[in-house]
């Protein structure tokens, strides 16, 4: 009973990590994934919303520099849309329609209609050499989810704004659609809509100041990178002639944000062992108090092996792989234990917490290491029993 | 056989020295015993008995005084030295057994050639060989549990006897058998004292037992107070 006992406290313990561990290592993993999968490699932005200025000429200076694929100023703002007898808010990006494809991961390239049917490829005929005083294609893109709940068809005429106001809106007629990924985004933001940058910048005011003075604003770059030229050395020389453009903007690698989320998971995998290491260290103790205990029921036993002349180091393997065994079965059942309350969380729990235990990645290695270490420290505990087996006197251990 | 075995020279055993509850178990005993020499160990319970035998058996150190395997010294020896001595020097034979609960017979004869990392298979041998000496071999397999009193204590015997050592330490080995068990353990002892030429200490508080030996000392409080040899 004390056995199984034994094995059961330290599997407990084992098991903690292999939650910790996995569960944290498969975010991480998927975190990464998602990073290293985003259609662009480079971003530029600046400290505040809407914050990069001259977006048509910095993008196009970008796009000029060697070995770059695409680099397309994307601008968020939330308008209004004005329908028929309601207003709803909606999230609307603005984009250079060509090059669209440096802002778009490829999980999304079956989302969009390619290339996005926006009428102004460059969005040059409008932005007119920052006049925008070139006529409007006057067309918009809108999320499925949002044209379903609003019954609103390809061809029909949307009237967008910044206002409250429906005199103020602008119409847009409606040439297209575009799915979202909708486990991941919120009820609001899956209606969403795409405007070329311009049109977007002009109904927002973010076109010019109040005074007149252009403005061509955005809230970031995203710069994609030839297929031959995606190598660190070639991100970090691009990176470097981007921000030797624009000093004072930042400018993202991702290779440097996958280093920071490695760098993040370090720590967190520090304070997962840390934290572990409590429940292991009870775990071993109450193997050591275990040990000791088996020390004195077979204290006659072991007196008696001693009596005849059984090496103290055959007594001590005795122990010690006593407790290396019972360690290791705690190991393998806080293994399984931990896969299974894992599994149980991602078929079971739901939400959140289900998501997340579904990308828990079980590495043979990590776990392999922990069993070892489990065993490892076990010889501590055991050592405890060698010695408080060895130290009583023969005759006392005999009588 | 000739010389020394064994030599007390001025031993004492004090348990709890300086404190008020001290007890000396042996109190300056100097005696020698010849090679391949029966001896008995005669006394009262408490006179010192089983701590002169824990001390020729290497299994207690003396507070002070010599204890002497032939010329060594063996009362200095470190605990690694006294471990490889108990194995090779001496046999136990304790009144209440010891075996080990959990091994076999055979296991339990085998078990200082195990110490000794005799191969399984000549150890298997020579443990089976020793049983078949005192009786047991068709018992190999039987756990100590399976066996009755005598039996046990021949295995006992044949587990003293595993790596053929030059003295026998026999603590009132008969004290827990009934009479014809007793009559069968101690006429085996002296077979195996005969045909070993093993030197026997024989501790015991029963005259009838201490007869078997030649040579009868007699302790109280600690000390020799007979020595007497047969004629």
């Amino acid at each position: 009973m004390l056995t199984l006992l034994t094995i059961a406290g330290l599997g407990a313990a084992v098991a903690l990590p292999v939650v910790l561990l996995s569960v944290g290592g498969g975010v991480y993993d998927h975190e990464r994934a998602a990073l290293t999968s985003a259609g662009y490699q480079i971003a530029v932005s600046s400290g505040g919303t809407h914050g990069i200025d001259g977006a048509h000429s910095f993008s196009a200076d970008i796009d000029a520099l060697p070995g770059v694929a695409a680099a397309s100023p994307v601008l968020s703002v939330a308008l209004e849309a004005f329908l028929p007898n309601s207003t709803v808010p909606v999230l609307t990006e603005g984009v250079l329609p060509a090059a669209f494809l440096a802002t778009q991961e490829p999980e999304e390239a079956d989302l969009f209609p390619h290339p996005l049917p926006l009428g102004d490829p460059t969005d040059s005929a409008h932005w007119d050499n920052g006049t925008y005083a070139g006529p409007s294609a006057g067309r918009v893109l809108l999320s499925t989810p949002f044209a379903s709940a609003e019954r609103i068809g390809l061809g029909a005429t949307l009237r967008l704004g910044s206002g409250t106001d429906r005199n103020d809106s602008t119409p847009f007629e409606v040439t297209g659609l575009f799915g979202v990924v909708g486990p991941s985004i919120g009820p609001t933001a899956v209606f969403g809509a795409i405007l070329p940058l311009s049109d977007l910048q002009v109904l927002s005011g973010l076109a010019r100041t109040a005074s007149g003075v252009e403005l061509d604003a955005a809230d970031s770059v995203e710069v994609s990178l030839q297929p031959a030229d995606q190598s660190p050395t070639d991100l970090d020389r691009v990176a470097g002639e981007i921000a030797h453009l624009a000093p004072f903007y930042t400018v993202s690698v991702l290779d440097s944000e996958a280093g920071q989320l490695a760098q993040a998971e370090g720590i967190l995998d520090g304070f997962y062992v840390g934290l572990s290491a409590v429940g292991l260290v009870i775990g071993l103790a109450f193997l050591a108090l275990v040990l000791l205990r088996e020390v004195e029921s077979e204290r006659r036993s072991i007196g008696i092996r001693r009596a005849i002349g059984v090496p103290s180091y055959q007594v001590a393997i005795g122990l010690l792989g006593r407790g290396a065994a019972l360690a290791a079965a705690g190991a393998v059942v806080g293994i399984l234990g931990g896969v299974a309350i894992v599994g149980a969380l991602a078929d079971r729990a739901g939400g959140e917490v289900g998501a997340v235990a579904a990308l828990a990645v079980f590495d043979p290695a990590t776990l392999l290491l922990l069993a070892l270490s489990v065993v490892g420290l076990s010889l501590v505990a055991g050592s405890l029993a060698v010695r408080a087996a060895l130290r009583r006197a023969l005759p006392e251990s005999l009588r | 056989m000739s010389g020394t075995a064994l030599s007390l020279d001025s031993v004492r055993r004090i348990y709890g020295a300086g404190r008020p509850d001290e007890v000396r178990a042996l109190d300056g005993v100097s005696l020698e015993v010849p090679a391949g020499e029966f001896v008995s160990v005669e006394g009262p319970s408490g006179c010192g008995k089983t701590t002169l035998l824990n001390l020729v058996g290497l299994l207690d150190v003396p507070t002070s005084g010599a204890v002497r395997w032939g010329a060594t010294d063996v009362g200095a020896w470190s605990e690694g030295q006294r471990t490889r001595g108990r194995l090779a020097g001496v046999g136990f034979i304790f009144q209440r057994f010891y075996l080990l609960p959990t091994l076999t017979a055979l296991e339990n004869v085998g078990l200082p050639l195990k110490a000794r990392r005799v191969p399984g298979p000549a150890r298997r041998t020579r443990a089976q060989e020793l049983l078949e000496e005192v009786g047991l071999g068709a018992r190999a397999s039987a756990f100590p549990h399976e066996l009755s009193g005598g039996e046990e204590q021949r295995v006992a015997i044949a587990r003293a006897l595993a790596n053929e050592p030059p003295v026998l330490l026999a603590d009132e080995p008969t004290g827990e058998l009934d009479s014809a068990s007793t009559d069968r353990i101690l006429q085996l002892l002296e077979e195996v004292h005969e045909r070993h030429g093993s030197t026997v200490l024989l501790v015991t508080h029963n005259p009838r037992v201490a007869a078997r030996a030649r040579r009868h000392l007699v302790l109280r409080d600690g000390k020799v107070i007979s020595d007497r040899t047969d004629p």
